[in-house]
């Protein structure tokens, strides 16, 4: 079992607290076919991130996730893009050339998205080692800015390992 | 310089004259806006051929583009700045012609009803869901929401009066914000996509 260490983090502007409730299924692959399930993540934090080409704020903050990414290693976060019902020519033309080091999962009829029930496009949820919502960022913003990284540093933060000798 | 004019006569007009340049250089009465009591909102009319080419750059199939050019879209965004939560619920907003008469707004069940009955593909039906207003919300401070409200094109200008309840309960102060003079545009002429498949 996985300590849930975030409850000390303060929360940045425009990230809202969830209840911990298990996160839904997600099941999708990738625009190669190479398949990714949410429950195979267990024991990392997790971002699901909803999007899709037409949105202009996602056509923001997509960039930010690229530069996300090279802050805080995988296995810290894992950032799991979910294009919400979209083909692979709109998304392969738009993440070529806004974000070409990201890979996304595709939703290709929108089912996915709606068992999330996201608050609109984008949104992100973070998801803990237990595979809890933990916290739902509302609309766009720039993950690669302060605080949002010192804050997803602190929640992603191992466990601290007693060494001998160290005081528990 | 202009000798059949008075000395006094250039001055007014001089003065005429510096009063329009500034009124130039003035940035434009905002438009389309309500900003009032933390709230700012935004609506937009769409023209039919702006929405259609919207859709069929995403692939929308010729059945769901024939309802989507006969009616008025009006894009709307709000952000409140607020410390007490905002509800967003269309539905108890109202949509006045000039004469003061409700206009019906075409909910979510309205487009479940046709999208269902021509068995629209599910990818489209889910795209077009996620460009629509939602039909609840309970807007956090700061945060950001848009998307389309449609209704039956009237006649002439018409007024959004957007009422929102406020706090966790849907017990605080209400708010009222009105944008007036919105117009909807001609139904579509364009023919070309009656040839697509």
């Amino acid at each position: 079992m996985c300590v849930f260490t975030a409850t000390a983090a303060e929360v940045p502007p425009g990230l809202m607290a969830r209840d911990g409730a298990p996160a839904p299924a997600l099941r999708l692959s990738n625009m190669e076919g190479k398949v990714t399930d949410l429950r195979d993540l267990r024991g990392q934090w997790v971002m699901v991130h909803f999007w899709a080409t037409w949105c202009g704020p996602c056509r923001k903050e997509m960039p930010t996730l690229q530069s996300l990414v090279k802050l805080l290693p995988t296995q810290r976060l894992r950032i799991l893009l979910v294009n919400t019902a979209e083909t692979d020519d709109e998304v392969f033309a738009f993440l070529g050339l806004v974000a070409p080091d990201l890979d996304t999962l595709m939703d290709r009829d929108g089912k996915v998205t709606e068992q999330w029930q996201p608050r609109g496009l984008p949104s992100s949820f973070l998801i803990d080692p237990d595979g809890r919502q933990r916290y739902l960022a509302l609309g766009g913003r720039d993950w690669a800015t302060q605080p949002y990284p010192a804050f997803l540093r602190q929640i992603t933060q191992p466990p601290a390992v007693n060494g001998p000798g160290r005081a528990p | 310089m202009m000798p059949w004019l008075p000395q006094v006569g250039r001055v007014m007009l001089l003065m005429c004259l510096a009063t329009v340049v500034r009124a130039a250089e003035q940035p434009p009465a905002a438009r389309n806006v309500y900003s009032g009591q933390g709230l700012v909102l935004h609506a937009q009319t769409r023209t039919p051929d702006q929405m259609v080419a919207f859709y069929t750059g995403r692939g929308f199939p010729a059945a769901m583009l024939e309802p989507i050019s006969h009616v008025c879209f009006l894009t709307v965004s709000m952000r409140h700045t607020r410390q007490d939560v905002v509800w967003l619920e269309p539905s108890r907003w109202r949509l006045l012609d000039a004469e003061g008469n409700s206009l019906n707004r075409l909910g979510r069940d309205f487009w479940n009803r046709v999208w269902e009955t021509m068995q629209a593909p599910a990818a489209h039906r889910a795209t077009f869901g996620w460009t629509q207003l939602p039909e609840s919300r309970d807007l956090q401070p700061g945060e950001p929401v848009g998307g389309n409200i449609t209704l039956v094109p009237p006649t002439g200008a018409f007024t959004l009066e957007a009422h929102f309840a406020t706090g966790p309960d849907k017990k605080g102060p209400e708010i009222v914000g009105r944008i007036e003079g919105l117009i909807c545009h001609a139904q579509s002429t364009d023919k070309t996509r009656e040839s697509e498949p």
